[in-house]
């Protein structure tokens, strides 16, 4: 393709590419397909044959499969009003519902499922404690380890997937369209159901599907809210297989099903994405006018605040509660009020002092070395400087499909044998991250430099700078932005990680999340709710910083 | 001031040929317009020239320096030259002083003071004076424009190239910057290749135009000689509108188009060969139809299918008479003629420009 004299430049990235490739997915991947059907006399399907014959584990694929089934019917549900409402009507508040969307996209799943604990526990959940204070009733109101609690929990830490395909489609969508339809005769919902929904059905679908996709790879919330209630769904199945004494060809062997599904689905999705294309025709100039609600506007107010409670306000004030209070549980007194938990979280507990440095040093590693790695692929790719970059870039987005409990599975056992054994290290932690990050980055990278014309570089080269020095004074400038973006994005995806994180770490190699897991066996509530509120305010400030690098909306850029 | 020599470049692109043995020389101080429509490869032979890409065949020279070939490319830094894009691809971090000033960066030799002054001077020579501070954001499309010739201007390159620079402006403007970028041509007189789709364009600005087609310059000359004695098909077509007549010679002079007989210019013609005629609209002359017509032009009698009035000139459409050719004909606004008028039309042998085939 006219690349002059590339053949060096490509052999090195290529080798580059390829090492990497081998220890981030090939070999752990390879592992975890041979392990699965290895037996004492060779290739055996035995352990497939066991795991699918075992009524306990098909129960388990069938508690998943409910759970994804309701959670993305749940999330379109929420999801796409919100959107509408937001991007087309003239709701009050529409800044504030965007941000709170925002704040439950970025919310650890497992943190709010803590909280729901907090919240409707059957017992001592302050739910229903008012209730039977309110009703004198003996039971309770709501029972959150239960198959619905569990759905409600992941759906409104689910749903902003949908919201952000929806709301992106409608802004594409100019009034006009709608308007053309009205012209010739099309009444309001004749215009709804004729023009709107056809035009955002891909993305309708495609939302479904992605929220599916996080219902199957969640573990946390399956984990804090299934297991006391007596059913397993397949990460937390998976997961047991390492309890002692640990069965990896049998997590193994149900990894790969997992796997094949999230493929599947994101085939899917990204054919129907493919054709989404025909909803921007015309949209040039294209004016959107607010719908009015007319006496609707308020009522509409208060369902959205209604949604944004369940994910954002409860949740967080019954963390603050806890954090701040000697028994949760009972109301917030003088008496009861407490600075303990602070203390004991950061100063006291050894446990919690060094996941929080672990977590910081696994975030700021993993988001440094992959930013660097991602802008590298991403001008490789975008600027064609090796033979094959599409390839390159499709690698770097291959991690996608991979649910983190069974990346963690593949690289367990790819790593806890020669010739690299990194099981116990924060390496196989830092790798693990690395892999299921790069997606992302290398999303938000790739957007950046395609954003920067190279015509820019060129007109630099013909003035007289070399490849390097034009480097330095229009790319690195013009990207910069772009980068700290896919830095934050990784470093959030880093400090929330838990799926992979509970399989991998080792005592000596706890990270924050993992410990919150490890508390609540405890009992220890504050401790939890200090170590959420910094995972949350870390979570924020970060946020903050993408906000003001790019000047604009998080949620614009992730999809 | 060396000029520049294309030696059969090639380029594909997959299987597709963007460019194909071309060859087109330039002399020193001249200024040619690479044209041609979109996918012609005249953009890809811009580029080849800047040595952003490396020909698979061919070479290209700048005086005695031989700059690309297949086996060595010297890189776009080391060509001395400059280059206009279509973007303007202006630097949006950089004021219009940074934008300016960066070539002379390079120039090892050169103070800061005396860049600093090479910078004012050339933003005054392009009507930018007191803009210095500014970002380009800041600019209309126009001041982008003079910014983007400054740039390129003020390292006083030996080789300037300009990519259709025009083709973001508004058409009043186009004009006006078609006739600045001559005026800057005559000033500076250096050797330059600009590639436009615009043959108005090409015309004003360039001394000759080199007209591209499949990667392949299949004509260059003076504006005048591409119009006035186009040699294919599509240069004919391409520059200017034209009647196409398809006939076969009659005599080594005339040709017929079904029953009618037309004597042409040109080379002598072999009696049977089949052979395709451009006359302009404007070289047809509309009169009262004659009986007798003189034996040194071409009489034709037709009728009147349609008229539009342009302003400047009135278009018709003439029905000829016994045979299914309508032609264009374009006369000075004057004596109007009305649909379904018998007329007669007169047309110079030396107008009817004979055509080599070009596959098209």
């Amino acid at each position: 393709m006219g690349v002059s004299s590339g053949f060096d430049r490509s052999a090195l990235v290529w080798v580059g590419a390829a090492l990497a490739l081998v220890l981030l997915m090939a070999l752990p991947l390879g592992w975890l397909a041979s392990l699965s059907v290895s037996g004492e006399q060779g290739v055996t399907l035995d352990h497939y044959r066991a795991v699918f014959s075992d009524v306990a584990l098909r129960k388990a694929v069938w508690n998943t499969l409910v759970l994804a089934f309701w959670v993305g019917l749940g999330s379109v549900a929420l999801g796409a009003p919100l959107a509408w409402l937001t991007a087309r009507t003239d709701v009050p508040g529409r800044g504030v519902i965007r941000s709170l969307v925002l704040a439950s996209f970025v919310t650890p799943p497992f943190l709010g499922a803590f909280a729901w604990v907090m919240l409707a526990g059957p017992n001592a959940g302050l739910l229903n404690r008012v209730w039977r204070g309110v009703t004198g009733a003996e039971d309770a109101l709501v029972n959150i380890f239960s198959m619905p609690g569990l759905i409600f929990v992941v759906t409104i830490y689910t749903f902003p997937y949908v919201y952000i395909m929806i709301a992106n489609t409608l802004a594409l969508i100019a009034s006009d369209l709608e308007e053309a339809a009205s012209i010739l005769g099309a009444g309001r919902l004749a215009v709804a159901l004729t023009v709107t929904l056809p035009m955002v059905l891909p993305a309708l679908v495609s939302g479904f599907i992605l929220a599916v996709l996080q219902a199957l790879a969640l573990f946390g919330s399956p984990a804090i809210l299934s297991l006391p209630a007596g059913f397993h769904t397949i990460t937390t199945q998976i997961w047991s297989f390492f309890h002692f004494p640990p069965k990896t060809e049998m997590a193994a062997a149900f990894s790969i099903p997992l796997l094949l599904a999230t493929a599947l689905l994101l085939l899917v999705q990204k054919r129907l994405l493919g054709r989404r294309g025909y909803a921007a025709i015309g949209g040039k100039g294209g004016q959107r006018r607010a719908i009015a609600l007319g006496p609707w506007r308020w009522p509409a107010f208060a369902a959205c605040l209604g949604v944004m409670a369940c994910a954002i306000f409860l949740p967080y004030g019954i963390l603050a509660k806890a954090a701040l209070s000697r028994a949760w549980a009972q109301p917030l007194t003088a008496d009861n009020f407490t600075l303990a938990n602070f203390s004991f979280t950061f100063f006291e507990y050894s446990a919690t002092r060094d996941a929080i440095v672990n977590t910081l040093e696994l975030g700021v590693a993993t988001a440094t070395i992959g930013a660097g790695l991602v802008a590298l692929l991403s001008y490789v790719t975008s600027r064609r400087l090796v033979r094959g970059h599409q390839f390159v870039g499709f690698l770097a987005l291959t991690p996608v499909v991979i649910p983190g409990v069974v990346l963690a599975v593949a690289l367990f056992i790819a790593y806890t044998r020669p010739p690299l054994v990194l099981y116990g290290t924060l390496t196989i932690l830092f790798i693990a991250y690395l892999t299921k990050e790069m997606p992302t980055g290398y999303a938000q990278s790739d957007a950046t430099f395609r954003a920067i014309p190279p015509e820019l570089e060129d007109a630099g080269r013909i003035l007289g700078a070399g490849r390097l020095r034009v480097l330095r004074d229009v790319t690195a400038p013009l990207a910069r932005s772009g980068i700290i973006a896919a830095w934050c994005f990784i470093f959030i995806g880093v400090i929330r990680e838990l799926s992979a994180s509970i399989i991998l770490f080792t005592p000596s190699t706890k990270v924050m999340s993992v410990v919150i897991f490890d508390l609540k066996e405890e009992g220890q509530f504050g401790a939890i709710a200090v170590l959420g509120l910094v995972m949350l305010a870390l979570t924020f400030a970060t946020v903050a910083i993408v906000q003001a690098v790019l000047g604009r909306d998080v949620l614009g850029v992730r999809e | 001031m060396p000029g520049v020599s294309l030696r059969g470049l090639t380029l594909k692109y997959g299987d597709l040929a963007a460019v194909e043995s071309l060859s087109l020389e330039i002399q020193p101080g001249e200024l040619v317009a690479l044209l041609g429509p979109s996918g012609c490869g005249k953009t890809t032979t811009l580029r080849l020239v800047a040595g952003f890409l490396t020909p698979e065949a061919g070479e290209i020279w700048v005086g005695d320096r031989c700059l690309s070939s297949a086996t060595s490319v010297v890189p776009p830094e080391r060509r001395r030259m400059a280059m206009i894009f279509q973007s303007y691809a202006l630097w949006p971090h950089m004021t219009v002083a940074q934008n300016v000033a960066y070539g002379l960066r390079f120039k090892a030799a050169m103070s800061r003071s005396e860049r600093a002054r090479r910078v004012t001077e050339m933003l005054q020579v392009v009507q930018l004076g007191g803009y210095e501070a500014r970002y380009p954001g800041e600019l209309s499309g126009g001041q982008q424009q003079r910014v983007a010739v400054a740039r390129a201007l003020v390292v006083e390159p030996e080789i300037l190239l300009l990519d259709e620079p025009l083709s973001n402006l508004d058409a009043n403007l186009r004009e006006e910057m078609r006739f600045e970028i001559r005026r800057l041509h005559e000033a500076f007189n250096i050797t330059t290749l600009y590639v436009t789709h615009d043959q108005a364009e090409a015309m004003v600005i360039s001394d000759r135009i080199a007209v591209l087609e499949h990667g392949q310059v299949v004509q260059s000359g003076t504006a005048d000689e591409i119009f006035g004695r186009p040699r294919t098909r599509f240069v004919a077509e391409f520059i200017g509108r034209t009647n196409l007549l398809d006939g076969v010679a009659a005599t080594p002079d005339t040709i017929a188009v079904g029953r009618l007989r037309l004597r042409v210019a040109g080379e002598a013609l072999t009696p049977g060969a089949r052979v395709t005629v451009s006359v302009r609209p404007h070289a047809i002359a509309l009169g009262e139809p004659v009986d007798h017509p003189g034996p040194d032009v071409n009489a034709l009698r037709g009728k009147v299918k349609r008229v539009s009035f342009l302003g400047d000139s009135v278009d018709y459409e003439i029905a000829l008479a016994d045979s299914d050719v309508v032609l264009r004909v374009a006369t000075p606004v004057g004596q109007r003629r009305k649909v379904g008028e018998a007329v007669g039309l007169t047309i110079d042998p030396a107008a009817c420009i004979t055509l080599g085939a070009d596959g098209a």
